[in-house]
């Protein structure tokens, strides 16, 4: 290993790290479930699934090469078909925050350096053991972080995504990358991609798209579930069997079905309805939802990339063979993405007004961390755009570090209190 | 209300493309044996009735149009021209009805086309798509077609700025080169219009391509999809009068995420269906009306079939999730919600 650091120290830090890590998820899974009352019975299988979210004793992964990815622009249905599993690692942890300083500024985006802290310790969700780490070339941080494979000693491997997707130039280099991707997947892992094994693979994705979107629907409907039970179903997906993550889904909307003709909602009738947008909230870095809910806020609709960024757009193929279905998978991973790494992205502000309409939002918290440039650059573009259709704006900037809620706690509380004067 | 709303909730959970192919026989039948069952639709049909094939129920208008043309300057701008008139109404009355389904639902020879595209599918080789640069060059081609099938039959009976007139052989310039004057008659039994004529150099030229015209047809159609409609006049004159169609393709630009699902099921391969977001009406010059881009839709209500203003077949999420499953079994998806 050509770290910087001896073998000794690498030690300690992967023991403490990981203590830390721990606690961190205790605390913060403690904030998430203890401070609310009546959690949907659906939210405790997810729950679960957190509490134990670093241990590795997880059946799905039994005998199955599991392809790490980072960013939403890693084609799913691509690693399902060669019957890998996919795990997200972008990390939410302040504990590899810290460790993750090691390599990069300080002032990068804290979920860069979260994620390298996690990757260099080996602290990965559900203990897994990629043999690939597939790493977009997105913002500038992920691109230099894409360099670090070797120092790191591991499976780094850069999926090139262009900077625009408007063009058609565009989509066609990115057809290309991602047919590149096919062979080292097809490589790493030994299986083939058949055409059967990607049909079955499109419609297993497309179960759980199916049934995010009827969650989705339920939202809109009324006030059922909270928004932090919803980032954190959704923060799930990220490492959890596909599968099954449909199926406990699927219970909890038929709850939330109920919970709508019951009238049983959360939250009290005049609580503000929020669009969360910015950076992505990952467990356990719930900060941001947890004290606007705490506060009597509403988070009715995220535009994350941990969230509905991810899972919503669907896979249309005309011909079932592999020449239409590979670019089709790679159309629906750059096409409909609204990551701000792409410009102009209009398709943000779009997205989210369409958000702001069918959630009837009251108002719209922007989430920025310190150093992610492109969501602090963007959050001028999408402020006006909001704010000229009346929707009052919050920005905020924050990083994993909890020492700054009770600031967070004024300004939000502040805001809310301005929408529900509104009401 | 119940009822209404299952009705709606049906329809747009069909399978659109099964009925157009069932539709597109049953026009087949009527534009290719039509006059063996008594059926007579006139001469300003708006798709290929070719009336070089005895069974066809009637004359594809750009017959029409060549034939009229085919007089004197003196003789169109007078009593002669409202014949013209009424013939060109009578187009646009048809026309309107069904706006370019004409194209997709009903043209024998885009019929033909999709079978080929059928065949491929089933031997499992790739089809081709024209680049945007492409895309954009070649779609001139059938406004070209359509200028010269209106201006060579008036400068074989004129002399245009005073040059010679155009033989008597290039006339019906179109008719003399297109497929369908080839290959409908053969479905009636029909070989005569295979040929090659000596008679004179232009009609040597003019049948040599029809031949050529011919090959490339077939071989298009095999490498791309409805290769042919991108080069079809018919098609160009259609898209003049598409926009007083009461048959409408309509998008509502707020609800697009720009995924692109239309524009990649897309047989013409037309892009501007999903990169444009601020057009209500998205039909254009290409487009056949087959609606297979609704069909691919998975956003509610962002693309809709309307007549006039009544929405015949919107594209939802259920209906996507039913079609696009590649298990072709719509009981393997989970239950859908139902809005209360």
């Amino acid at each position: 290993m050509l770290h910087t650091v001896s073998e000794d120290r690498f030690r300690r830090m992967k023991k403490t790290g990981s203590i830390h890590y721990n606690m961190e998820i205790k605390k913060n899974l403690a904030e998430v479930v203890d401070k609310f009352p009546d959690n949907p019975i659906g939210m405790q299988y997810f729950y679960k699934r957190f509490e134990k979210f670093l241990d590795g004793d997880d059946n799905s992964f039994k005998n199955k090469k599991v392809i790490a990815s980072m960013c939403i622009h890693v084609p799913l249905e691509l690693i399902y078909a060669v019957r890998a599993v996919p795990v997200r690692i972008c990390s939410g942890a302040y504990s590899m925050d810290q460790i993750g300083t090691e390599f990069l500024p300080a002032k990068t985006c804290p979920m860069v350096k979260s994620t390298l802290g996690a990757i260099y310790l080996d602290i990965l969700p559900g203990n897994i053991d990629p043999v690939l780490i597939v790493n977009p070339a997105t913002c500038d941080q992920k691109k230099k972080m894409g360099e670090l494979g070797e120092e790191l000693n591991s499976p780094l491997y850069m999926l090139e995504v262009p900077p625009t997707k408007d063009t058609e130039e565009a989509r066609r280099y990115w057809h290309r990358v991602v047919k590149k991707f096919v062979k080292k997947l097809e490589s790493v892992t030994g299986n083939k991609i058949t055409r059967r094994s990607l049909k079955k693979a499109i419609l297993m994705v497309a179960k759980a798209q199916a049934e995010y979107r009827r969650f989705n629907q339920l939202r809109g409907m009324a006030p059922v579930i909270y928004g932090k039970d919803a980032i954190l179903l959704t923060n799930a997906y990220f490492f959890d069997d596909i599968e099954r993550w449909t199926q406990k889904l699927y219970e909890l909307n038929n709850e939330l079905d109920n919970r709508v003709k019951e009238r049983k909602y959360v939250g009290r009738p005049n609580s503000p309805r929020i669009l969360l947008t910015g950076s992505p909230s990952i467990f356990p870095n719930m900060k941001l939802p947890v004290l606007i809910e705490e506060l009597g806020g509403l988070v009715v609709y995220e535009e994350f990339c941990s969230t509905s960024r991810m899972i919503w757009d669907t896979v249309a193929v005309d011909e079932w063979f592999l020449f239409d279905m590979i670019p089709a998978v790679a159309d629906r991973y750059l096409k409909p993405s609204t990551c701000p790494n792409f410009s102009p992205n209009n398709d943000r502000k779009r997205k989210i007004l369409k958000g702001i309409k069918e959630f009837a939002i009251d108002g719209v918290i922007y989430q920025t961390f310190t150093g992610c440039q492109l969501y602090d650059m963007e959050s001028r573009m999408v402020g006006h755009y909001v704010e000229k259709m009346g929707i009052p704006t919050l920005f905020i900037e924050s990083d994993y570090n909890p020492d700054d809620s009770g600031q967070l706690i004024t300004r939000l509380e502040a805001f809310l209190d301005s929408l529900k004067n509104k009401k | 209300m119940k009822a209404n709303k299952k009705i709606i909730k049906y329809i747009n959970n069909t399978n659109l493309s099964r009925f157009r192919f069932w539709f597109q026989i049953f026009s087949f039948i009527i534009f290719v044996y039509g006059s063996y069952f008594l059926i007579d639709l006139g001469q300003n049909i708006p798709t290929f009735a070719c009336p070089y094939n005895p069974g066809s129920p009637g004359t594809c208008f750009l017959i029409s149009i060549q034939h009229q043309m085919h007089t004197t300057w003196s003789a169109l701008f007078s009593w002669r021209g409202v014949g013209f008139l009424t013939s060109l109404l009578s187009f646009v009355l048809f026309f309107v009805l069904f706006n370019k389904a004409w194209c997709g639902f009903m043209c024998p020879l885009g019929t033909i086309q999709d079978w080929i595209t059928k065949l491929r599918n089933r031997l499992g080789i790739r089809f081709s798509n024209y680049d945007e640069k492409s895309f954009k060059k070649l779609s001139w081609i059938k406004y070209v077609l359509l200028v010269l099938l209106v201006f060579i039959p008036l400068a074989i009976a004129n002399s245009i700025f005073g040059l010679p007139k155009v033989s008597h052989d290039m006339m019906s310039p179109f008719c003399q080169i297109c497929p369908a004057r080839i290959i409908l008659p053969l479905f009636s039994g029909d070989t005569s219009q295979i040929f090659i004529n000596f008679r004179s150099t232009v009609t040597l030229v003019m049948s040599l391509l029809a031949i050529l015209v011919l090959a490339l047809f077939f071989i298009g159609a095999f490498v791309k999809k409805r290769f042919f409609c991108f080069f079809c006049p018919m098609s160009a004159l259609q898209y003049l009068f598409s926009k007083i169609g009461i048959l409408r393709l309509t998008k509502v630009g707020d609800k697009c995420t720009r995924c692109g699902n239309c524009s990649r099921v897309c047989d013409m391969g037309i892009l501007s269906i999903a990169e444009d977001v601020t057009s209500v009406n998205v039909v254009t010059d290409n487009c056949m009306m087959c609606f297979k881009c609704v069909e691919a839709c998975p956003e509610e209500g962002c693309l809709d079939v309307k007549v006039l203003n009544f929405k015949l077949f919107s594209s939802t999420e259920e209906g996507f999730f039913k079609r696009f499953n590649p298990a072709g079994d719509s009981k393997e998806l989970p239950p859908s919600n139902q809005k209360i």
